[in-house]
């Protein structure tokens, strides 16, 4: 990390400093003398982009691991054993034998063991019922708590309008779904169609509300599964592109984010956020949006 | 006095679980088994909260544990794996002046964790740490014990060897072949 000029083989020398460039480990010195480079240089630009991309990719990937939902409360669990089991070397009560001791000891130690867990032991979330709104609002409040700002409106209308809803046997016919997006949102019908994933069918496409906002919201059901495309009107000057991109679809950075049970991949236009969002794998969900990314961004612009 | 040290537990919970994702996702990708991964980060959080004494309030918590999980890591592969060390000779500084190998446009999460899975495990560390975990250079000198410039070398190397696996499991599908082609 020492201070370097470039002159001639600067492309050679730039490439010795990406690694460092890409992750902000250079000194301030020679991180300009590397953007001094890459504004004049297309190759390295190129393979900086690359290297980036790669980095994006590989976070996402491996973020994708669903970690089982019972480990937290095992690791507790495996704490609180073993503070219980450091009980034993308490001072020794006057009056009674060591052997009864141990026994009260290990008792007392299960009962309040068993009462702790009881009372402080995160339960898996519970899903709330169809018609029961405040422990709805609860669950969704937790649920979207992991994820960042910006995919957390998505996230529960998906929850809300999507996941807490009983389905007719019938999806209803396309007119009256055209009818609900309105004519400056129904041409998505056919955006969405030629992509949807084997086995699903759209259920349901409509404008709706969630805490204060405002969402066209389309949604694919197979069986108890179901997939949303959000997609909300920026507002307050929101936007995605701080963010490291997972995908480049055509030309249209898709990113993506998840909980343990959802996940979120999105896009944006200048004026929409566009989010796919479902319980599908994180590869399968980023698959989608980006399939779709490109002609909804078109439709949306 | 049962129950003096319960708020000390409760203050390790609260600094040490919010973690818990990241050391269970860093572990299952270095041992490549989910299963194991649980119990490696089981032992993680027991090790830590028997010296949570020694961790100092407001210094890098996620950092701490982290190095406690390399250190787990290294009981189990001796227990479990038959791991080849790296050798002083890989960790020369690699020469990184030529561009890498080409990546495909499209590859999915399976690809990716494919190709994560070849690269040689101390390699493999690095890249989780920097680049997923987003730790400095020298948070990940401390995490693993190593100097900074074995980081680096090692950061580069397995960088690379990551671009070159991709490229192998995108080859086995028949993909990115006239692309490279094409980039040659």
């Amino acid at each position: 990390m020492t201070r370097t000029q470039f002159g001639e083989g600067a492309c050679d020398k730039t490439r010795r400093y990406l690694d460092a460039y890409i992750c902000n480990e250079l000194l301030v010195e020679t991180n300009h003398e590397v953007l001094r480079h890459l504004e004049a240089c297309p190759a390295c630009t190129a393979e900086v982009a690359t290297r980036t991309r790669l980095r994006g990719r590989l976070k996402s990937a491996v973020q994708s691991l669903a970690v089982p939902p019972e480990l937290p409360a095992l690791v507790k669990e495996r704490i609180r054993s073993r503070q219980s089991s450091a009980w034993r070397f308490l001072p020794s009560l006057p009056t009674v034998s060591p052997a009864s001791q141990r026994w009260a000891m290990a008792a007392a130690a299960a009962l309040v063991l068993s009462a702790g867990t009881w009372m402080t032991y995160p339960r898996p979330l519970a899903m709330p019922g169809v018609g029961d709104r405040p422990s709805q609002a609860n669950y969704i409040q937790k649920i979207s708590a992991s994820v960042a700002g910006i995919f957390k409106s998505a996230l529960s209308d998906h929850i809300h309008c999507a996941v807490f809803r009983k389905y007719p046997v019938n999806p209803p016919a396309i007119e009256e779904m055209e009818a609900k997006l309105g004519p400056e949102y129904q041409g998505l019908l056919p955006v969405v169609e030629p992509v949807i994933p084997p086995g699903y069918r759209i259920v349901l496409a409509h404008q709706c509300t969630y805490g204060g906002r405002q969402f066209i919201h389309l949604t694919m059901r197979k069986g108890s599964e179901v997939i949303s495309l959000v997609v909300a009107r920026k507002e307050n000057g929101e936007t995605l592109a701080g963010l490291t991109p997972a995908e480049d679809s055509h030309g249209v950075p898709v990113y993506r984010t998840s909980t343990d049970q959802y996940q979120i991949a999105g896009f944006e236009s200048e004026r929409y956020l566009a989010f796919v969002v479902s319980s599908q794998s994180g590869s399968k969900n980023l698959q989608l949006a980006a399939a779709l990314a490109p002609n909804v961004r078109r439709l949306l612009s | 006095m049962l129950f003096a040290n319960k708020p000390r537990t409760q203050e390790f919970e609260a600094a040490a679980l919010p973690h818990l994702n990241d050391l269970y996702r860093m572990a299952a990708r270095l041992l490549g088994d989910a299963a194991r991964a649980d119990d490696v980060v089981q032992d993680v959080y027991y090790q830590a909260w028997k010296s949570f004494d020694r961790f100092e309030p407001g210094t890098n918590c996620r950092a701490w544990l982290f190095k406690i999980l390399f250190h787990t890591l290294n009981h189990y592969r001796r227990k479990w794996l038959n791991v080849r060390m790296v050798r002083e000779s890989e960790e020369i500084l690699e020469n990184t002046s030529a561009a890498g190998p080409p990546i495909p446009q499209h590859i999915t999460d399976e690809d990716m964790l494919r190709a994560l899975a070849e690269v040689p495990q101390d390699f493999r560390a690095v890249v989780l740490l920097v680049d997923v975990e987003e730790f400095s250079y020298k948070e990940t000198a401390g995490i693993l014990t190593v100097p900074v410039g074995t980081v680096m070398s090692r950061l580069s190397r397995g960088r690379r060897l990551l671009r070159e696996k991709l490229l192998g499991v995108a080859h086995s599908y028949g993909i990115g072949r006239t692309q490279e082609g094409r980039s040659a």
